[in-house]
């Protein structure tokens, strides 16, 4: 105990010595530590993996470390005063730590390149880092504990791997929240895209898993691609990619050369948008989102870790890390697309999510429209807004999705909400129904609460930058608190009724059918305890011997942690000014905005700043009303709802909406099948004209020679003389083109 | 003692060849082991040596050259500079683990294979360590030899049509680079510095070569490509490749793709870039176009295949693709790019084809519609296989995009167009150095590595991924050592001379992607001289890159235009803009 305490304090007392000028912490152990913790943990769910380990102790490894990484990080924050000083104070507070040099080359002075490349492995720690960091850890080490119990039913090498991947996913998370350079951002934001391929595929046996896990990696490879040209062009402007000499010559106002930035395009806008590509593939924004509802096919805590709370949230964290270069442009003509983008995406995805009926998708779409209003908080100037939302949402969408989770775990795979009810009713499942309350109050923005405040943020500088932008973002506001409640009031509210869904029967027989292998990595199978025991006979007919597994110890403590902590983190949000302590925060980094005021528009002739809380207010009640009426009131079966009534009225709408608008076709019809169709194309050309044409090269000598001296032309020589030939002529022609 | 370092390293691997065929046939195997293993324990010891601190230098060398034909000058050197080490060393490492990985695969005729296998790896070790032209080029044909008869007769169903055509069409390009290199010795006789003497010095015929003027340079320069790019392979000279890879053995799949495609790249990267800079500065853009042409259409071609292994071998034309388009941005990013990519395809790519061979041997077939979801199977060889196609496909921490990063970076950087259309910013860019390619080029590529990502996850989602699949006769209870299976006594999972025969392949791919730094310092001397010299040349010629895009990189651009004076200005005054923004382009 005394060494843990002179630990601590040793840990404490080296990252006190923090002077607010850039100066190094004294030792980047401490830090370093956050990001060790969760490789060591990736170690040893490995061997755990290797060594055939069939018990739980992946879990503890993995919830045991991330806890110390949170530990770190707020040992980190608590020591990082100086940093955090003054509200509003010069954004280029901050420390860094250089811990070793990663890719960090000199080619010395060759003519006209300075010739050095500056990516290094070290961290650079201010108030967004911290704010960042302090919530990835501390939700990871709480969904963690929860995944103890969800995956229980893979314990075994499926457990080691979802473990070890999801340690992965933290590590890599850390690397791209504290880097104090692009490319180690850019490693970072690698490897989340890895972990969310491998944890979205974690049930590879189910083909859409795989597809969609596939899907995910792609769709954010195309934003990557931006993402690495934005990272190279700032390289090629300002000759260095870490984020303080990127900075300081941006205060400057010019770059490398010393050239001023805004001179034309390139540095002020054509940067911007390239990192925003990345920011949006990353985010599930604007023609990017497709892949983030098909991420669900998940397991669930890593939908809440990986696409609810942290990963997606990685564009905006880019966008406000890197908000002086977007800055740059008085026109602020990429953050009015970043904000456009977001409200478009806000609401599009909310649309969707009115029609869908999987209460898991439903929370996909949702993630995705949550994001737009973050985006649309960065692009009308209010990062702290962006960041607040980013950081309530974290909370309350974690909870909403563990809620979804526990139900999906006790009900044997079952989220349709029309084959579940009254689930609140259902004794054990008290402290599910109350979470998923409180995150669906968060979610519709119910006065007070934490979701309310960061919405809200976002609402007013919306109004203020372009009313229409502001409506747009309100109406999407009455849209989500609808679709949120329906979800509720249909699986937690009315008559109890509910069928098992599909893992209660086929998968049962296909886990027996499997031959013994240590693998049973299979869907959910062995979830559903009671099918095992029922045995083979038990048919779809016979849903009413089913009995819901109610959540254990883990689950619910958890979500009871998460739902208690939605209502924690109001003081954050809601003491002061412009989003309080968050606000704070985001205010000491490099996100930091000065005078914000810039807009001149308001609500109806109103200060947006000041009527907001009561308009959206009103407008998600609106929404809760409506889902009321249509989903709850008078419902005595769990299939229909009088909101049926209504689909005849708006004709085709709802059944688009239900398929998503049809996105996903479109893609496939306009890029996907004429990119195949010419890979096809290609390798036809490949068989038959280029390859064709080398063997025509080598037949013609061979013919000719068997025309002229049948007996006398040895068959290779011939070949090769014509092709020699063959080639020489080539040459020839090129030359003669190239002239 | 270190001047036989080098000769040792060709020698060891030759004379276990020659104990493989005169030992026992009990102890064959044990013989080719040893061998490789000693080649590689001389190799350590070589690198060990070898003198970091002047890594541009050729080192190692015999004390007196070996006086082979002195008339016509023909003389015995070996000698390696970091780069040329660095792939010796990729040999030597790639030897045991193609003979250890072979031991179940090769059930007949062991001798004669074993024996081959040794004498390509002699043969390769020659190449990178010659000094002289005729050395390189007597094994670099002589590598043909062994690789022909591994495919034809240990290969698949096809085995006789892909090594002839291996063999005819390698060798008929190599047989034309001759001629452009027995070119440069004439030119160095009759019209170089009044010598009457024939030499084949390498060095001294670069110096040569590089006075030559334009018009020669650009003939040689086709020449050699016609031999060094059908070995790369670039884009339209391709087609022997993915037939070789489909249908050799296994280790010989691994030495291909490990060694014998960098031949090719090292080669260009040792005569055509010394010896005639002004005609590889001049020809740059198309170069560079038919390498992104080859990452686009080679790329898109994986993605239909259904042989796994076809798929990788196409892979293998969009990455090298990659490092011969870093390696002609021709500044230090993209060639230290270029460099490590020869080793880290060698790294990942081999693995992969080692890991192909593995499943081939339980399931005899690499159809990607009869094979499926092999995690359920085998996790081990699966948790490899999503490793290496992670190198492959580039991620950060991994070897694969540390090389891909630099060809990339060097490619964007490389351009004094900078001034026109979106890139439309006054004054010269910090970041950028003097070229011909420019951002457009490295988008255009770059796009090639979204279509890695897709052709590799479609052959992951296949093959390791969805329910599990394998061919008739190969159910699904698994075969253990106790089936009496048709393939001996290879367990359903991998078994631990395979997983040894991964580990350090993997070890490295982890260790070149987390600390890169000290294999880029040692490349910076050698490359920092090919820039020197590829910015003398741009002094030399003027040729100021085209500002336009992409699309049309050469054909605005004639070869005799170096004497023009003026042609400088004329081409920035023709770039859409006012003279005053005319980038400077610093010397």
């Amino acid at each position: 105990m005394v060494n843990l305490q002179n630990m601590l304090a040793a840990v404490g007392g080296s990252l006190a010595t923090v002077a607010p000028e850039g100066a190094v912490f004294s030792s980047h152990w401490p830090l370093t530590a956050i990001v060790l913790l969760p490789l060591l943990s990736f170690v040893l769910c490995a061997l755990c993996a290797a060594f055939g380990v069939k018990s739980k102790l992946p879990a503890w490894i993995t919830v045991a470390s991330l806890a110390a990484a949170f530990v770190f990080t707020f040992l980190a924050f608590r020591s990082a005063g100086p940093i955090l000083g003054g509200h509003g104070a010069d954004h280029a507070a901050h420390a860094q730590v250089h811990v070793f040099d990663w890719m960090n080359f000199a080619w010395g002075d060759t003519q006209d390149s300075h010739g050095v490349f500056d990516a290094d492995f070290g961290f650079y720690i201010d108030g967004l880092t911290l704010l960042w960091m302090l919530f990835v850890t501390g939700l990871a080490t709480l969904i963690a504990l929860y995944a103890s119990e969800y995956m229980a039913h893979d314990v075994g090498l499926g457990y080691c791997r979802f473990f070890a991947a999801f340690s992965l996913f933290v590590l890599s998370m850390s690397c791209l929240v504290m880097a104090n350079n692009l490319l180690l951002l850019f490693f970072g934001w690698e490897g989340v895209g890895l972990c969310s391929y491998l944890l979205i595929g974690y049930f590879y046996k189910k083909p859409a898993a795989v597809a969609a896990a596939k899907k995910a990696f792609i769709i954010n490879r195309i934003g990557d691609l931006g993402l690495l040209m934005g990272i190279l062009g700032v390289y090629a402007s300002f000759g260095s990619v870490q984020y303080d000499k990127i900075f300081e010559l941006i205060s400057k106002g010019v770059d490398g050369a010393g050239n001023p930035l805004t001179t034309s395009n390139w540095v002020p806008v054509i940067l911007p948008l390239l990192l925003t590509a990345g920011a949006f593939g990353k985010s599930a924004q604007l023609f990017f989102y497709v892949w983030l509802p098909d991420a669900m096919e998940g397991p669930t805590p890593v939908s809440a870790l990986i696409h609810a709370a942290t990963m997606v949230t990685a564009g905006v964290y880019l966008i406000a890390r890197m908000m002086p270069l977007y800055t740059i442009d008085t026109a602020h003509t990429i953050l009015n697309f970043v904000a456009w983008g977001g409200a478009i995406t806000a609401f599009w995805a909310a649309t969707i999510g009115m029609a869908h009926f999987d209460i898991k998708r439903v929370m996909g779409y949702s993630t995705a429209s949550q994001l737009g209003y973050m985006f649309a908080g960065l692009g009308t100037l209010s990062s702290a807004g962006g960041a607040a939302h980013v950081f309530s949402h974290a909370f309350f969408k974690a909870t909403l999705f563990l809620a979804c989770g526990a139900v999906m775990h006790g009900f044997a795979g079952q989220l349709d909400l029309r084959k579940l009810s009254g689930v609140r009713k259902i004794k054990g499942w008290g402290i599910v129904a109350f979470a998923m309350f409180v995150g669906a109050l968060n979610l519709a923005g119910f006065p007070g609460l934490a979701g309310f405040w960061s919405k809200d943020l976002i609402l007013a500088s919306a109004f203020e930058a372009n009313p229409i932008l502001g409506w747009l973002l309100l109406l999407t506001a009455g849209l989500t608190a609808y679709y949120t409640f329906r979800a509720y009031f249909r699986v937690f509210e009315g008559p109890i009724s509910y069928e098992p869904g599909e893992d209660f029967h086929g998968d049962a027989h296909a886990s027996h059918a499997d031959h013994g292998h240590a693998e049973k990595a299979h869907g959910h199978d062995a979830k559903s305890h009671d099918a095992h025991s029922k045995g083979h006979d038990a048919h779809a007919g016979h849903a009413g011997e089913f009995h819901p597994h109610a959540p254990g110890w883990a689950i619910n403590a958890v979500l009871l942690t998460l739902s208690v902590g939605c209502f924690a983190i109001i003081p954050l949000l809601a003491l002061g000014e412009h989003g309080g302590w968050v606000g704070h925060m985001v205010g000491a980094s490099s996100a930091a905005l000065h005078g914000t005021g810039e807009g001149h528009g308001t609500f109806l002739g109103m200060d947006p700043h000041k009527v907001m809380y009561y308009v959206s207010a009103v407008v998600g009640g609106l929404g809760i009303i409506a889902a009321f009426v249509l989903h709850l009131l008078g419902r005595t079966t769990s299939a229909h709802a009088k909101a049926d009534k209504l689909e005849p009225f708006l004709g085709p709408l709802v059944g688009w909406a239900r398929h998503k608008w049809y996105v996903d076709e479109f893609y496939n019809m306009v890029i996907r099948v004429p990119l195949k169709f010419m890979a096809h194309v290609f390798h036809g050309i490949d068989q038959y004209l280029v390859d064709g044409l080398v063997n025509l090269t080598g037949f013609l000598p061979k013919g000719l020679g068997r025309l002229i001296r049948p007996t006398q032309s040895g068959e290779l020589h011939g070949y090769a003389l014509g092709m020699a030939g063959g080639v020489a002529i080539m040459i020839l022609i090129v030359m003669m083109v190239a002239k | 003692m270190t001047q036989w370092l080098l000769i040792l390293a060709i020698l060891l691997p030759l004379a276990s060849s020659l104990g493989v065929a005169l030992a026992p046939a009990r102890l064959t195997k044990s013989v080719a082991v040893l061998g490789t293993l000693a080649a590689l324990g001389v190799t350590l010891v070589a690198a060990y040596v070898f003198g970091w601190e002047n890594p541009a230098v050729m080192q190692l060398g015999m004390e007196e050259p070996i006086r082979w034909i002195p008339s016509l000058g023909l003389e015995l050197q070996v000698g390696v500079d970091s780069i040329a080490l660095m792939l010796v060393l990729l040999t030597a490492l790639l030897g045991p683990i193609c003979v250890i990985s072979s031991f179940s695969a090769i059930k007949e005729r062991e001798k004669t294979y074993y024996a081959w296998l040794l004498v390509l790896q002699a043969a390769v070790t020659g190449v990178f360590c010659a000094r002289d032209v005729i050395f390189f080029y007597i094994c670099f044909e002589f590598t043909l030899i062994p690789m022909f008869v591994l495919i034809s007769l240990w290969g698949s169903t096809n085995r006789k049509k892909a090594a002839l055509k291996f063999f005819l069409y390698t060798f008929t390009g190599s047989v034309i680079a001759l001629a452009g290199l027995v070119y440069v010795a004439w030119f160095n006789t009759h019209k170089g510095n009044g010598q009457a003497f024939w030499t084949f010095n390498i060095d001294t015929l670069a110096a040569t070569a590089r006075g030559m003027p334009l018009r020669d340079q650009t003939w040689v320069m086709f020449a050699l490509l016609a031999g060094f790019a059908v070995k790369v392979p670039l884009f339209p000279v391709h087609t022997w490749l993915p037939l070789a890879h489909t249908e050799a053995p296994t280790a010989g799949s691994v030495v291909l793709a490990g060694v014998l495609l960098k031949l090719g790249t090292y080669a260009l990267l040792r005569f055509v870039l010394p010896f005639v800079p002004d005609a590889v500065v001049t020809f740059a853009p198309l170069i560079a176009a038919t390498c992104v042409v080859g990452i686009l259409y080679g790329g898109l071609i994986c993605w239909v295949q259904t042989d796994v292994k076809k798929l990788v071998a196409y892979s293998s034309i969009a990455h090298l693709g990659f490092c011969v388009l870093g390696m002609f941005a021709l500044n230090n990013a993209g060639i230290a790019g270029s460099v490590l990519y020869m080793i880290n395809h060698g790294l990942s790519t081999g693995a992969l084809f080692l890991l192909i061979g593995m499943v081939y041997e339980r399931y005899h077939t690499r159809s990607m519609k009869e094979l499926g979801g092999l995690a359920a199977k085998m996790p081990v060889w699966s948790t490899f296989m999503v490793f290496f196609t992670m190198a492959s496909i580039g991620l950060p921490g991994l070897n694969g995009f540390v090389s891909e990063f630099l060809c990339v970076m060097g490619t964007f950087q490389s351009s004094t167009a900078w001034g026109s259309g979106i890139w439309h910013s006054f004054g010269h860019q910090v970041g950028t150095t003097r070229g011909e390619l420019g951002p457009w080029f490295a988008i255009i590529a770059g796009t090639g590595m979204i279509i890695a990502a897709m052709y590799l996850l479609y052959m992951l989602g296949k093959i390791v991924w969805g329910p599990l699949k394998v061919p008739g006769g190969h159910d699904s209870h698994g075969h253990d050592s106790h089936g009496g299976s048709d393939h001996g006594a290879l367990p359903t999972d991998l078994n631990l001379r395979e997983i040894g025969v991964l580990v350090p392949l993997a070890v490295l791919c982890i260790a070149l992607g987390v600390y890169p730094k000290p294999l880029v310092d040692v490349i910076r001397e050698p490359a920092d001289q090919i820039v020197k010299l590829a910015n003398q040349s741009r002094a030399r010629i003027g040729v100021v890159p085209a500002p336009k895009q992409a699309q049309a990189p050469a054909s605005d651009r004639a070869p005799g235009a170096e004497h023009l004076p003026g042609a400088e200005h004329l081409e920035s005054l023709d770039a859409d803009m006012s003279p005053a923004a005319t980038p400077e382009v610093p010397q």
